[in-house]
């Protein structure tokens, strides 16, 4: 969830994308230890002063649970946890798609028409400075209080950077390559499959890892709003009761859930690389 | 402004293949239009390589494209085989200064690249691919990718892709102005062991004289602003050339020649101080302007 914070408002999403982007890979054994050791050991650190923190009584179990009461929370009630994390993480991934294919619609769009490239793409920017989750009540007016108004609410959240970098990545062939093309007499589809849209892929990836936090945000924020299940709910219920333990919980198995949908974006990216990489691998 | 032609001078050969009638060029700019080629005439027989020769900026490279369909020209004509381009064709390859290959491909899959955009059998042509690469000197290369290739081979790799669908005219656009001199010289000999055995015919741009003179059957002096054609000379050495022709008082004659041409063409503040230079380095070789 690291991204999160830093893509959350919709006009952060353009140097979002740009952090977004893989930091190029280190072969050496030695650094790549260092880069998993470092990160896991102030975690560590943190999470034992937390821990302290608590059993030496500076801080109420009922404000903030420990560590261990939270993991023994989740081990025991993994199946209720589980439950409530199935229907978040489907919204989220069904959000994360549709948005995805909207704004890649968009940005061919917004490519290849002038008219809309004038009249779309200004309005699309403004339209990022509307606090948008301020609209979240208004879907539940608008679509109902069942999963589709949720999702619906993801996805007006989370296609955003998927247009801006997608549109950035169509932008950015090599103007060479295009007029090669035309002198090869291709068509504009056989430029856009053989050419532009593989040339795009690392910019549509990293407009899709936005995508995705942003679209279990958006879901989070539905199910606060209204929900019969999902981990969100969940954190509404137990807040009202004043049970951190259930709340942090679920906050964890949401983090789990995140990484998950996160992991799998990053797979396809992988995957996209092993045949649309410069390097040979 | 009527361009001055030596057409005359050469014998009369059959129908040309390409045919450039009094072509003019004007861009239109917001401030205003500029006149990149005031009227250009010049025939290409089949099989001939013409070079096109000229200071940058002289717009040989214009004319170029437009016989390549990529620009239209506003006025005049240009015939290939006496029907109008107006559009690129098919039969017709281009290499451009840079190799543009599509960076997740190799070698192999870049060559084969006009195959898929133009539909044909791709393994039917996997071996014509093969062997072009073999006829380059990239025979183990064919499987890594443009990153892991020198500018030259990269270069090759392009030239390679346009001869794979086998047009029957090249059109060259500096294509080894990217490269170091060492490399150039490598490039300039191999092009004309690919073109004896893949007959092909060239108009080939440049703004290197020696690379003109070695490669050519004619060469095409561009020149002036707006510019026109300057001259229009027969290269008088055989074939297969070897890179001992330039140590020919007859090839240094020539560059001189050529280079007086774009002098006096260019008129410029520059012709005082080069033509000095081409005192002194006349008796061998004229380098590349610049």
């Amino acid at each position: 969830m690291t991204s999160t914070g830093l893509a959350s408002t919709g006009i952060g999403t353009e140097t979002g994308a740009i952090i977004a982007t893989a930091a190029p890979q280190n072969d050496d054994g030695l650094t790549n230890l260092r880069g998993i050791a470092l990160p896991l050991g102030l975690a560590a650190i943190v999470l034992l002063g937390w821990q302290l923190a608590v059993t030496l009584g500076h801080i109420s179990p009922v404000i903030l649970p420990s560590p261990i009461s939270i993991t023994r929370y989740i081990i025991a009630h993994y199946d209720i946890l589980l439950m409530h994390a199935v229907p978040t993480t489907l919204e989220s991934a069904a959000a994360f798609v549709l948005a995805t294919l909207l704004g890649i619609a968009l940005a061919i769009l917004i490519t290849y028409s002038r008219l809309a490239r004038e009249a779309l793409y200004p309005n699309l920017v403004f339209f990022q400075l509307i606090p948008k989750i301020a609209l979240a009540p208004l879907f539940i007016i608008w679509l109902g209080i069942g999963s589709q108004s949720r999702i619906t609410f993801a996805v007006f959240i989370a296609f955003f950077p998927v247009v801006i970098a997608t549109t950035a990545g169509f932008a950015n062939v090599d103007k060479g390559m295009l007029r090669l093309c035309r002198a090869l007499t291709a068509s504009e589809w056989q430029i856009f499959t053989s050419v532009r849209f593989p040339a795009a892929l690392p910019h549509i990836f990293s407009g899709m890892k936005i995508a995705v936090t942003l679209a279990i945000i958006g879901v989070i924020i539905g199910e606060f709003i209204t929900a019969q299940a999902g981990l969100g709910y969940l954190i509404i219920f137990a807040t009202a009761r004043a049970d951190t333990e259930i709340s942090m919980a679920a906050i964890v198995v949401l983090c789990v859930c995140g990484l998950l949908l996160y992991g799998l974006v990053a797979l396809g990216e992988s995957i996209a690389n092993r045949f649309y990489s410069a390097d040979n691998s | 402004m009527l361009a001055i032609n030596s057409d005359a001078e050469s014998t009369a050969v059959p129908a040309p293949l390409v045919s450039v009638r009094n072509v003019q060029k004007t861009y239109f700019t917001r401030q205003a239009p500029v006149q990149a080629v005031a009227s250009a005439s010049l025939d290409v027989a089949r099989g001939e390589f013409v070079s096109l020769l000229g200071p940058s900026g002289c717009g040989k490279s214009t004319l170029l494209m437009m016989i390549a369909g990529l620009e239209q020209p506003t006025g005049g004509s240009i015939l290939l085989g006496g029907t109008e381009i107006s559009k690129p064709r098919r039969d017709i390859g281009v290499i451009f200064q840079d190799a543009t290959l599509l960076p997740w491909k190799s070698a192999l899959d870049n060559v084969l690249f006009p195959v898929r955009i133009l539909k044909l059998p791709i393994e039917a042509y996997r071996r014509r691919a093969l062997e072009l690469l073999n006829m380059v000197g990239l025979s183990g290369f064919e499987h890594k990718k443009p990153s892991q290739l020198s500018g030259g081979m990269r270069q090759r790799v392009s030239i390679c892709r346009a001869l794979i669908h086998d047009p029957d005219i090249l059109l060259m656009d500096e294509p080894f102005s990217a490269l170091d001199a060492i490399t150039r010289d490598q490039m300039n000999v191999a092009l004309s062991e690919i073109l004896e055995t893949y007959k092909k015919t060239v108009v080939f741009v440049t703004h290197s004289i020696r690379e003109a003179a070695f490669l050519s059957d004619r060469v095409v002096v561009m020149g002036g602003r707006p510019s026109t054609i300057a001259l229009d000379m027969k290269m008088p050495f055989q074939r297969p050339r070897r890179f001992d022709i330039e140590e020919t008082p007859e090839f240094a004659m020539v560059c001189r020649k050529l280079r007086l041409t774009i002098e006096e063409a260019h008129q410029g503040p520059l012709s005082g101080q080069t033509s000095a230079n081409e005192t002194r380095a006349g008796e061998t070789r004229a380098g590349t302007i610049e």
